[in-house]
């Protein structure tokens, strides 16, 4: 008998583990409560956790060595939603295509991913993973209210707040985002809500870096290998206005590009400005696909069989401009090319941190950059 | 004193005060609270601030960073005996990158200065707090400051991308950059706002708004609190969410009035000050749409400003509030707390009531369209039990904004002034994780030792409490 077959993990194990990597143990609790007594348990015991939401994030960061998955499956409720207060709270489980369906039947949008796959909140925020849109609303972890989480050590620490200005106590749920597990579970999360716009449109255009500079606020100003595109919302009268000022005609309705879904996917993260050099550096690598967005800076990037030798090139020049480029994606067991690239100043202020969530050391170790 | 002569080596006697007449200027922010200074060092530059942090280290002597001295929760008031670092030197734009829209800029850089600095490109730092000719960047990153502008922007740390840290082992950290996204946990996000816990903020990476096309102030009156506070929560239901939303009650419109002559209608029981920016066909639409919601929720009279000089007027009204009540009363006591929007109405009336009943002067100046409110109580704490009555309101004030789901501060911070409360929004368990996160970037209890935290918050035994049931 194992660890695995004795309490608290018995009880809550996933029969059907056929989704997940080959581990030697499922979990999904039902509560924040259960999900502590899980971890608490594991950091005495010293198994090592990755936790999963939809799976479509576990592409990033260094392999971990796990012994435990915990899943969100069973975290699946939309708790409170406030229309006119645009706020929801969401367990982490709750996929981003169902909320963002559900807070459409109102107008209203928590601006995720366009293309969520089977992502969940919880792992878009884990991930610290932003839709096209914060070219006008910001990135996501600027819409984190509010978080419970669970550390490693198996507490439940909520932080933040249910209103939408809160500067009580310390930004909790800011750090939670992109932290990629490594503190511990995020359990529910507040999230800022925004009115989608009475009308939505999408632009050819020519110059995408000059419509991104030009033009107040579009939504998005997307390019990929074959075609430039803004996206626009708001008032009729604004969206046909803007869509004139770049001598475009407007088609009802937001046309994202297709995912990319090679084998190898990157991003490139430039400071905004850089986004037309990141494009042109990326056009002369062959076999690549790329997804640009103009104004943010962020360039995602597919391939089947890249040139990694190209690619490290671009990392290094995204580095010189205080860049990165990191591996969002890459075929099983490559060890070719570091996930993150340089790590970042303070690498022993960041171990800090992560063990005074989880000091055992147990949640997702050794995934993000310095092996932390 | 010896920590007083290592400073002054460094520094040289014009950026040291050691006087207790020149001590004085520093005990204290706008708010209510005073505490020990030992000494006060100006310096000018990281290396400086490094030299004496190591400085104030070597003799044991608390470090509490301090900017214009414009905070109103005490954040920057000594809660012990301690070395005030105040960066009103370090006032140096470093760079203007007008094409990523980001700036580097000193500590010290006055907030509305950064914006004229970058008015001719077009931009300008977002956090507008009613101080903002007089604030420093550095104080807004260590409160998260806000203003009526937040509501659309976001306060601070939505608009800081890095931060230069100064840590307790004198480690100089560039946090955060101008890519998106920077690798590794977020340790920006939760510097913003840790009110000179975390270390000391030399400089900050800022995000730079573009001005927008367009823009329409309007100025709505109501007969009663309720009315302006419905048009507020309609507003934002109907799905609009303009750059600014304000109220000010009636007693409050008047002593403004008094001081700014900006022709508000003086005979209101409220009024609100609504911005809305954008396109100019965004603008229009949303301007119309606001104009017939006030007049649905009762607005007895609507003002737009005709042009950018009556516009200004009116801003001007709304941020000399404080400086209005000032003249009228020799102290006040200033509410920080947030509530959801679709509670105002609610919770406005619930205020009116305790002042009432306490036979306190409460005048009401805040950001509405957050939810954040600023009930303002004006009192002579020489006048015997005014004090005392006062904090039974204040205490019942903060309770009824908890009660309807809210948070003890908006923008403020929580400083000295509301640390005590902590206890009533967050369990034990919470505030431990808080006081762990702390402990990760000062061990020793360096920076701003008393402030945020309630005391007490580090010295929960989590098995024993868990035992106990009391988690």
């Amino acid at each position: 008998m194992t660890l695995f077959d004795s309490e608290p993990f018995a009880s809550i194990r996933v029969d059907d583990v056929s989704s997940f990597p080959d581990v030697e143990c499922v979990i999904a609790p039902t509560s924040a409560a259960i999900a502590a007594t899980a971890c608490r348990a594991a950091s005495e015991a010293g198994a090592r956790i990755r936790f999963w939401g939809g799976g479509t994030h576990q592409g990033y960061g260094y392999p971990t060595a796990t012994d435990l998955i915990l899943s969100t499956e069973r975290l699946q409720s939309i708790v409170t939603w406030s229309p006119d207060d645009l706020t929801v709270v969401v367990e982490a489980g709750v996929s981003v295509a169902r909320l963002e369906d559900e807070l459409a039947t109102r107008g209203q949008t928590a601006v995720l991913p366009e293309q969520p796959g089977a992502a969940t909140v919880g792992g878009v925020v884990a991930a610290g993973q932003s839709g096209w849109r914060r070219a006008r609303y910001g990135p996501t972890r600027d819409r984190i209210l509010e978080t419970t989480v669970v550390t490693g050590d198996g507490r439940v620490v909520r932080s933040g707040a249910r209103v939408v200005k809160n500067v009580t106590g310390y930004d909790i749920p800011r750090l939670m985002t992109g932290s990629f597990g490594s503190l511990g579970l995020i359990t529910s999360i507040c999230l800022k809500l925004w009115p989608i716009g009475a009308a939505q449109a999408t632009v050819s255009v020519d110059d995408p870096a000059e419509a991104a500079e030009r033009s107040y606020r579009p939504l998005a100003v997307v390019e990929s290998e074959g075609r430039s595109t803004m996206y626009l919302a708001g008032t009729q009268d604004e969206v046909t206005g803007q869509a004139a000022e770049v001598g475009g005609d407007p088609l009802p309705g937001l046309d994202w590009p297709a995912p990319l879904g090679e084998e190898w996917r990157f991003t490139v993260q430039v400071p905004p400005a850089h986004t037309r050099h990141a494009v042109s550096r990326v056009r002369a690598i062959p076999g690549t696909r790329f997804r640009a967005a103009h104004g943010v800076g962020h360039v995602a990037i597919g391939a089947d069989s890249p040139d990694l030798a190209a690619v490290v090139d671009l990392r290094s020049w995204a580095e010189s401009l205080g860049g990165a480029l990191i591996v969002a994606a890459s075929p099983p067991s490559q060890h070719e090319i570091d996930p993150w690239g340089t790590p970042p100043q303070g690498l022993s202020l960041q171990r800090s941190v992560k063990a005074a969530f989880d000091p055992a050391g147990i949640a997702n170790p050794g995934l993000l950059p310095g092996r932390l | 004193m010896a920590l007083g002569e290592d400073l002054l080596s460094l520094l040289g006697p014009a950026r040291v005060k050691l006087h207790p007449l020149e001590l004085k200027i520093y005990d204290k922010d706008a708010g209510i609270n005073r505490g020990p200074v030992l000494a006060v060092a100006l310096p000018e530059s990281t290396e400086e601030v490094v030299a004496c942090l190591k400085a104030a280290r070597r003799h044991g002597v608390p470090v509490v960073p301090r900017g214009a001295g414009t905070g109103l929760a005490g954040g920057a008031v000594p809660s012990e005996p301690a070395l005030v670092l105040a960066l009103t030197k370090m006032d140096r734009i470093w760079e203007v990158d007008v094409a990523s829209r980001t700036a580097w800029v000193g500590a010290g850089v006055i907030n509305l200065e950064l914006t004229r600095h970058t008015q001719e490109a077009g931009l300008h730092f977002a956090p507008d707090p009613s101080s903002q000719a007089v604030c420093t960047v550095g104080g807004n990153v260590a409160t998260n400051a806000g203003g009526p502008h937040c509501l659309a922007e976001g306060t601070t740390v939505t608009h800081v991308l890095g931060v230069e840290l100064v840590t307790a082992e004198g480690e100089v950290l560039v946090l955060g950059g101008a890519a998106p996204d920077p690798i590794g946990l977020d340790l920006r996000a939760v510097v913003v706002g840790s009110e000179g816990t975390f270390g000391v903020v030399t400089k900050a990476l800022v995000k730079l708004t573009q001005d927008a096309p367009a823009v329409a102030t309007i100025l709505t009156a109501y007969d009663d609190m309720a009315g302006a506070a419905e048009t507020v929560s309609k507003i934002i239901a109907a799905g609009v969410v303009p750059a600014a939303l304000e109220i000010m009650d009636g007693p409050m419109v008047r002593a403004v009035e008094n001081f700014v002559h900006a022709d508000l209608p003086v005979e209101a029981a409220a009024v609100l000050l609504a911005e809305v920016t954008g396109h100019p066909a965004a603008v229009a639409a949303e301007a119309s749409l606001l104009s017939d919601i006030a007049r649905s929720a009762g607005a007895t009279s609507v003002r737009t400003a005709a042009d950018e000089a009556e516009r200004e007027l009116l801003w001007k009204a709304r941020k000399s509030a404080f400086g209005a009540v000032a003249q009228t009363a020799p102290d006040y006591y200033l509410h920080d707390t947030v509530v959801p929007r679709t509670e105002l109405v609610a919770v406005m009336t619930k205020l009116y009531e305790i002042a009432n009943r306490h036979r306190i002067a409460m005048l009401n100046v805040f950001h509405a369209g957050d939810g954040n409110l600023h009930p303002l109580v004006a009192f002579d704490a020489k006048k015997p039990g005014e004090l005392e009555r006062v904090q039974a309101a204040a205490e019942e004030m903060v309770q009824i904004s908890l009660e309807a789901g809210g948070s003890l501060s908006g923008e403020h911070g929580i400083g000295l002034e509301k640390r005590d409360f902590m206890s009533r929004v967050f369990t034990a368990v919470d505030l431990d994780g808080q006081a762990r996160l702390r402990d990760a970037f000062d061990p020793d209890g360096v920076f701003n030792p008393g402030k945020v935290l309630p005391a007490g918050s580090r010295c929960f035994d989590f098995g024993m409490q868990l035992d106990r049931g009391a988690a």
